[in-house]
């Protein structure tokens, strides 16, 4: 089971690198259009499509930041706690969240599924089909979910085997940030 | 007692202050006798973006929506031709070319949104405010020109103009730093938001469109009305909301720009001295060579079907513009 | 419903529940429970319509400017450069903790990540020199929180980009008040210094020579800052742009240091898309959240509550001062700004104050949350990194600082011109 959240936390890397390597060509392709800008040839359509690598990005982005427990929760009592205590808390929170995800990934197929309906367009010049860009972005938050269900379910077996430490490394909080 | 969800369009907009929010807060329920509680927001209040008004409406997330059918295009490229650039010259004939396209209007609204179309209300003329010495359309040439909507950015292609997309409140530091030449927006918009102290020149041509608002009413909640209902809800909006709004665009048009260009009068405030650059009849033959060439036959391929033959049939015979449709 | 949302926010809060996920469970709470409507299936469109942002892409990039930056030794150099010139006054090496934070807060656009900075090269001196752990430590906390205010500043996008204000013009008005407060800390370490020495610790000598010698080490981190800075003003670049301009002259930067690898970068766009993923949760949450508030009708309650205290314009000021500095103990800094800024700030602008100054306003309560306990970001970030004492040094510590926010939001109540002269002037 340990072996599987070190898995699933290595594929994650993997995924934030890519999504990092997709920031990196906005940034390339934003300096080529102020460039050609300077010369009175701009490229446009660089705004819509960064707009669509931003909520890309965020959405796979997610599910790194879930094994790397990083996303912002309060320590207040928690860190009170005795171990076992720790790691009731940490089940809580990680269950709260595989909900929420299942939620956001459930409700944004209802906005691709519009979408494909509609054959909707970006109102834009580039009028690009948003059937493109919304898959990818659902699949980074459906994957958020799978990711969180994974969790859940291994944090569950720990919980079980009452391996506090391993419910702390699999969702607890990290130490430096 | 009956209850409505009402999103209407911008929060800050006298459209929305002036005619929305006293027909659905006050006028309406009084009109049902009581019978009807209406909660109202807007979907700037609610951070919701205008392309996604529609979309929630027929998804049940509330039952009355209010917004730019512009900004609903994403959903349907046949929605564009509610609102071509420049086809009518004052909000008359703008009126008139929707309300030739009301059946058009229908259609889309019942087969896309799964609503019913209750009444429609004018949003400003969006004219163009240049921080360049331009004496018409033509002068448009190689300018970079903040406009929102595809059918404004195809307009501004065929003029050779850059269309830039960028958010209202960075306009007024973009016109001023050069990072764009002209941007668009309603005359009473402009004043307010300050753009006269970062713009010389005025063309008061709708290179933006009329950005008409359409109000509808997702198809249950308006079959499960009764009909007594419905006709008072009907009537009302048209009496109350898009009767006066409209006739007040039409009357607000001169003023607004007289306080923009120096006029002698002014209710908005103190006046401004921009340029007012007149529309010149080289002008309108540019527009309607363009609208007949390229914009229309464009957006008929796009919306496919008969639209651009509908358009011609209705639209086109209101502004006296026809193309040939695909 | 009001008192199901502030009582649902605290204990989910405190089940140590990530904020933004609490933000959108209450939304899903308060619509299975109070709405007539099904507002939850709006949820994907609001999830998109929030993330697909050509303005909010500024964030990575700066956030990326940072993690290049951090790893290309840079900040070192500059710690001592700047213990050079200022290891003279009272306080020694406190200032250059200050300084430090000042300096990178003109080129990173969040306040953790200027706070881990020069935690991670100033504590091991600190100790080493024998400095008293509280003023040393809370001067790294509250030095950090300057990175939102002096731009760039990640908070000051997401406030213009929720309030449809100028973000260069938000930019130029954090400036004045940001360096203000920078020369404040010192001069209260200073006082302080004065009054009790044994605060402070070893104060190094530095000869001119070496003083001298060190001025080029700052010029990387200045000429980032005029390259971002000058591309907007210069209406070369909006801010997004300026910020992808950025990454580029970070790069550059850790490429004459010769620290640019591929591990390097494999860590620094990793941290990037950690760090944004993590901003944007709770940025999305909190428009979820104003999304079921606004729909059932509870903002304009809030609203209509605040209006109706009947308190004039300067009271009900004071009223929103108070509960940010109240919340600002207890919530999260930017989901206390996303999910407060769609109620506050109409009410705001219609008692007839600037928008662009109450961001800067609502910045220095923001940076006060940071180091108040018990959450305060900052407290963590820097007792993280030093990882040895007790949390309860740094929380002393940053008191002082607090004070010092406290007089800059009278001043900025006082005096708007601290923060609207330069924008209206430039
Ligand atoms: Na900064
Ligand atoms: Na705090």
């Amino acid at each position: 089971m340990q072996s599987l959240v070190q898995t699933l936390a290595r594929i994650n890397g993997y995924i934030a690198l890519i999504a990092g390597i997709m920031l990196l060509i906005a940034v390339i392709a934003i300096l080529a259009d102020v460039a050609m800008r300077a010369f009175g040839h701009p490229l446009g359509g660089t705004d819509e499509l960064s707009g669509y690598v931003m909520a890309i990005a965020t959405a796979w982005g997610a599910s790194y930041a879930l094994t790397e427990r990083a996303h912002v929760r309060i320590e207040l009592i928690r860190n009170k706690l005795v171990p076992a205590g720790r790691a009731w808390i940490d089940l809580l929170s990680l269950s709260a969240l595989s909900i929420t995800a299942i939620v956001i990934g459930w409700r944004g197929w209802g906005v691709l599924a519009s979408t494909l309906t509609n054959d909707a367009r970006a109102n834009t010049a580039l009028a690009t089909p948003l059937a493109w860009p919304q898959t990818l972005w659902f699949m980074g938050w459906l994957w958020f979910a799978i990711s969180a269900i994974i969790l859940l379910a291994s944090v569950m077996v720990f919980m079980v085997k009452r391996d506090w430490s391993a419910v702390d490394e699999a969702a607890g909080f990290k130490g430096e940030l | 007692q009956d209850s409505l969800s009402v999103v209407g369009s911008w929060s800050g907009l006298p459209l929305h202050k002036n005619y929305e929010a006293p027909f659905w807060t006050t006028s309406l329920p009084d009109a049902s006798g009581g019978t009807l509680e209406v909660v109202l927001t807007t979907h700037d209040q609610m951070g919701i973006s205008g392309g996604d008004v529609f979309r929630m409406m027929s998804q049940g997330v509330f039952d009355i929506g209010m917004t730019a059918a512009d900004y609903a295009v994403s959903d349907s490229a046949a929605l564009e031709g509610l609102d071509v650039p420049l086809v009518a010259s004052d909000a008359d004939e703008a009126k008139a070319a929707l309300d030739a396209a009301r059946p058009m209007m229908n259609d889309i609204f019942e087969t896309v949104f799964n609503a019913h179309v209750i009444g429609t209300a004018p949003y400003p003329a969006q004219i163009v405010f240049c921080n360049a010495p331009i004496t018409g359309l033509a002068d448009l040439k190689g300018l970079k020109v903040r406009a929102s909507g595809r059918m404004t950015a195809n307009v501004l292609e065929g003029l050779n103009a850059e269309a830039v997309t960028m958010a209202f409140g960075e306009v007024p530091g973009a016109l001023q730093r050069g990072v764009i030449d002209c941007a668009v927006t309603g005359a009473g918009s402009g004043y307010g938001s300050g753009w006269w102290e970062v713009s010389t020149h005025l063309l008061p041509l709708a290179l933006g469109g009329w950005d008409p608002v359409v109000a509808a009413i997702r198809m249950d909640r308006w079959n499960a009305m009764n009909p007594d209902m419905q006709q008072t809800l009907t009537t009302a909006f048209v009496e109350q909301i898009e009767v006066p709004a409209w006739a007040e665009a039409q009357a607000n048009i001169p003023t607004e720009i007289a306080c923009l260009t120096g006029g002698d009068e002014c209710p908005l405030g103190d006046t401004r001295n921009m340029t007012l650059v007149e529309v010149t009849p080289a002008d309108e033959e540019l527009v309607k060579d363009l609208l007949i060439t390229k914009i229309l036959p464009e957006w008929s391929e796009r919306a496919g079907g008969d639209w651009g033959q509908r358009w011609n049939d209705t639209v086109g015979v209101a502004t006296g513009v026809s193309f040939v449709a695909n | 419903m009001i008192l199901f949302t502030t009582t649902g926010l605290f204990t989910l809060l405190l089940a140590s529940i990530p904020v933004g996920i609490i933000m959108i469970l209450l939304s899903i709470a308060l619509d299975t429970f109070f709405s007539p409507f099904p507002l939850m299936r709006g949820l994907g469109q609001v999830v998109w319509s929030s993330s697909n942002s050509g303005t909010l892409i500024a964030i990575p990039f700066f956030v990326l400017l940072g993690e290049i930056l951090v790893r290309s030794g840079v900040a070192n150099r500059t710690y001592n450069a700047l213990n050079s010139w200022l290891s003279w006054l009272p306080g020694g090496l406190i200032h250059a903790n200050i300084a430090t934070s000042t300096l990178f807060s003109a080129t990173s656009g969040s306040s953790v990540a200027t706070a881990a900075t020069v935690a991670t090269v100033a504590t091991p001196q600190g100790d080493r020199l024998g400095y008293d752990p509280r003023l040393f430590t809370g001067a790294i906390a509250a030095g950090g929180t300057l990175g939102i205010m002096i731009p760039p500043s990640i908070n000051l996008i997401v406030y213009g980009f929720l309030t449809e204000t100028s973000i260069p013009r938000l930019f130029l008005a954090g400036l004045l008040p940001g360096v203000l407060l920078a020369l404040l800390f010192m001069a209260i370490v200073i006082a302080l210094c004065v009054w009790k020495p044994s605060l402070g610790g070893q104060r190094p000598n530095y000869t001119w020579e070496q003083r001298l010698r060190g001025l080029p080490d700052l010029l990387p981190v200045l000429g980032l800052f005029t390259t971002i800075i000058v591309t907007i003003y210069a209406g070369i670049a909006t801010p997004t742009e300026s910020a992808a301009l950025g990454v580029v002259f970070a790069l550059i930067i850790a490429a004459l240091n010769q620290t640019v690898t591929f591990s390097m970068l494999n860590s620094a766009l990793r941290g990037t898309v950690k760090t944004t993923s993590m901003i944007m949760l709770v940025v999305i949450g909190a428009y979820v959240l104003n999304f079921a508030l606004t729909a059932l009708g509870i903002s304009r309650q809030l609203q209509q509550l605040l209006e109706g205290l009947g308190l004039g314009a300067y009271g009900t000021l004071l009223v929103i001062v108070l509960i940010y500095i109240v919340l600002g103990f207890f919530i999260e800094t930017l989901s206390l700004m996303v999910a407060t800024i769609p109620i506050v700030v109409p009410i705001i602008e219609s008692l007839g104050f600037d928008k662009i100054w109450f961001g800067i306003l609502m910045i220095v309560l923001i940076e006060m949350a940071l180091i108040t306990p018990p959450v305060g970001l900052n407290l963590y970030v820097v007792q993280s990194v030093r990882k040895r004492g007790k949390m309860s040094d740094v929380i002393a510590g940053a008191l002082p600082f607090v004070l010092i926010m406290l007089v800059m939001v009278g001043l900025l109540i006082l005096i708007p011109g601290l923060a609207l002269w330069l924008p209206d002037t430039l």
